[in-house]
């Protein structure tokens, strides 16, 4: 397939908050992720096939997609929950090891963490290459890049340290256990 | 007016290196996504959240400043995840409205 012949300048449009909620079953210890468009985090328990579902977390975020202001192409992000700089937990993590060789030249990486399903899925690269060029783009800093990056470049999801982008607690008075 | 000017004119205790970074405009606001859609390269980022990931948004986006206000501890692991990607953090005693009343005396004014 050709490429595309823009030279695309991406900005953010379509921004909807919501909620990114956690969910796990109690039976089979299995967890899940999506974003609900709620006014507020649905709590509800329930069975879905063989899985007992109960709410384990959420945390406000906003969806985006991206638009080229030259050609206006749409490229949607439904899939994508939210960014990850990594928080260099584990000196075996690709992810760790990639951020400081790039840190160096002064390149950030941040996983874009993406669900589908409720399951975690990779972003395909015209979309991470999208999200790199609107970040890098808005950047004023000389010789300073953003890259967008495979969350599964994390070694584990489970052992990462790192934290989504999002906004936890701020709708409670009380922390969230 | 660099980051070091800003400190200088506002009298802010910098918890980490002040930088010769230019700032222009501020941004006012305690929700990560809030930033990563609206502020601008270059803002300095007032907010209550000392959380290590309000660092990781102001990388995202260029904030080279951040001013955490009410007082509000911040913690080691924010600090030292601001020096790793150059971001320095002030923190005062006055709330989000009292400090945008001295940024804007100071000559930070809105950024469209």
């Amino acid at each position: 397939m050709a490429r595309d012949r823009c030279k695309h300048q991406w900005k953010m449009v379509n921004l909807r908050d919501g909620f990114i909620v956690t969910e796990k079953c109690y039976h089979c210890k299995a967890a899940r992720v999506y974003f609900s468009y709620e006014e507020v985090p649905p709590k509800d328990e329930y069975k879905e096939g063989d899985h007992y579902w109960n709410y384990a977390g959420s945390a406000q975020s906003v969806k985006f997609d991206m638009e080229c202001s030259e050609c206006g192409k749409v490229v949607e992000f439904e899939e994508l929950m939210g960014l990850m700089q990594c928080a260099q937990c584990d000196a075996s993590c690709y992810l760790n090891i990639l951020s400081h060789v790039s840190e160096s030249q002064n390149v950030w990486l941040y996983a874009a963490l993406s669900y589908k399903g409720g399951e975690e899925v990779d972003l395909p690269p015209e979309k991470l290459e999208v999200l790199s060029a609107h970040f890098t783009g808005r950047l004023r800093t000389p010789g300073k890049k953003i890259l967008t990056v495979p969350g599964s470049l994390r070694k584990s999801p489970d052992t990462c340290k790192g934290e989504m982008l999002r906004d936890v607690g701020m709708l409670s008075l009380t922390p969230e256990e | 007016m660099t980051v070091k000017d800003l400190q200088s004119k506002l009298n802010l205790k910098a918890l980490n290196e002040a930088t010769d970074t230019e700032v222009e405009g501020a941004f006012i606001s305690d929700m990560l996504s809030d930033v990563m859609a609206g502020a601008k390269a270059g803002n300095v980022w007032v907010t209550v959240q000392t959380h290590k990931n309000i660092i990781a948004a102001a990388n995202l986006v260029d904030v080279p400043a951040i001013i955490v206000v009410r007082d509000k501890k911040v913690p080691e692991d924010t600090l030292q995840m601001a020096d790793r990607v150059g971001v320095t953090v002030f923190a005062t005693d006055l709330d989000s409205f009292q400090i945008a009343v001295k940024l804007y005396e100071a000559g930070i004014k809105p950024t469209t």
